[in-house]
């Protein structure tokens, strides 16, 4: 009984890191779309990378949050 | 092999170990390591300005020159009410920075605990909110919370602990993450790959990371106390 459970908790750990997937995909298309907007306007570039490093910062929350809960999960 | 990555996956987890002061107390490693930080930040800022001059030195153009960018950074963000934040978010982005890129020279990172993060992103909390009183006063303080619409009451009196548990959350998370693989990569390969790991993990995560708790910070507080008319 205790190792099938220490077993389902390993799993829900790296269900839980699946997370990353999501902020993966953000994180490409914000750096993607900040790219296309340096190339239209190269002289706003300081303002689109200020925004674009908020942007990749909000959208990592997300997998942080996975790694969190997969790092409470694995010790047990 | 899996044997040393459990290793170094289990010392990542260990609690903080207990160091004696003295004799007299005892308190966890990381806040040694703060210690020795401030200590070090505050002996730096005195030597650095000990003689300032009308015709600076080498360093002092160098001091100038950073602290004048820092302070136009914040008054582009803040507008006109910047002179009382642009100290606090200045000490707390060199804080940030010397603790975050200590995983360079082989110390443990004190960020990398849950418990320094979350009195750092509490402040941060009190900064926010208590410069949003102080500003629009209490009335006004209040009914920011019911900007731009009124339905959204609840999701902005949500925001009030979503916004710390982020900030904090991110900064140990990354932290801990980096030392974390850092640690693996170590006991798996020792020689010459880390170098290259390191450049991402400890110098680039520990840059951006600082830079984005001030940032955040910074922008909440300035949605807080500054209108856009």
């Amino acid at each position: 009984m205790g190792e099938l459970l220490s077993g389902l908790f390993a799993i829900g750990a790296g269900i839980a890191v699946a997370t990353g997937i999501g902020a993966g995909v953000g994180i490409g298309i914000v750096t993607g779309k900040a790219t296309e907007a340096i190339a239209r306007q190269p002289e706003q570039s300081g303002r689109i990378t200020t925004t674009m490093l908020i942007g990749c910062a909000l959208a990592e929350t997300t997998a942080i949050y996975g790694l969190v809960i997969s790092l409470i999960l694995l010790p047990k | 092999m899996m044997e040393v990555i459990n290793e170094a996956i289990a010392e990542n987890l260990a609690p903080p170990v207990k160091v004696s002061v003295l004799g007299l107390f005892t308190v966890s490693e990381p806040v040694i390591i703060c210690w020795v930080i401030t200590l070090l930040l505050t002996v730096g800022a005195y030597l650095l300005t000990r003689n300032l001059k009308i015709v600076p030195s080498k360093s002092q153009v160098i001091l100038e020159a950073s602290i004048g960018g820092f302070n136009n950074f914040c008054e582009a963000q803040l507008g006109k009410h910047w002179r009382p934040f642009a100290p606090w978010l200045g000490t707390l982005f060199l804080f940030l920075l010397f603790s975050n890129l200590l995983g360079l020279i082989g110390v443990m990172p004190p960020t990398k605990t849950l418990s320094l993060t979350a009195a750092l992103a509490l402040l941060s909390m009190l900064l926010i909110y208590g410069s949003q009183m102080r500003y629009r006063g209490l009335v006004g303080g209040l009914l920011q919370f019911s900007k731009p619409l009124p339905f959204m009451v609840p999701f902005n009196l949500l925001d009030m602990f979503t916004r710390p548990l982020s900030l904090c959350m991110r900064l140990f998370g990354n932290m801990m993450a980096a030392h974390m693989v850092m640690g693996m990569i170590h006991a798996v390969v020792p020689l010459v790959v880390p170098i290259v790991f390191s450049l991402y993990f400890d110098l680039f995560d520990g840059l951006m990371q600082a830079f984005v708790f001030v940032f955040l910070t910074l922008l909440f507080t300035s949605e807080g106390i500054h209108d856009h008319e």
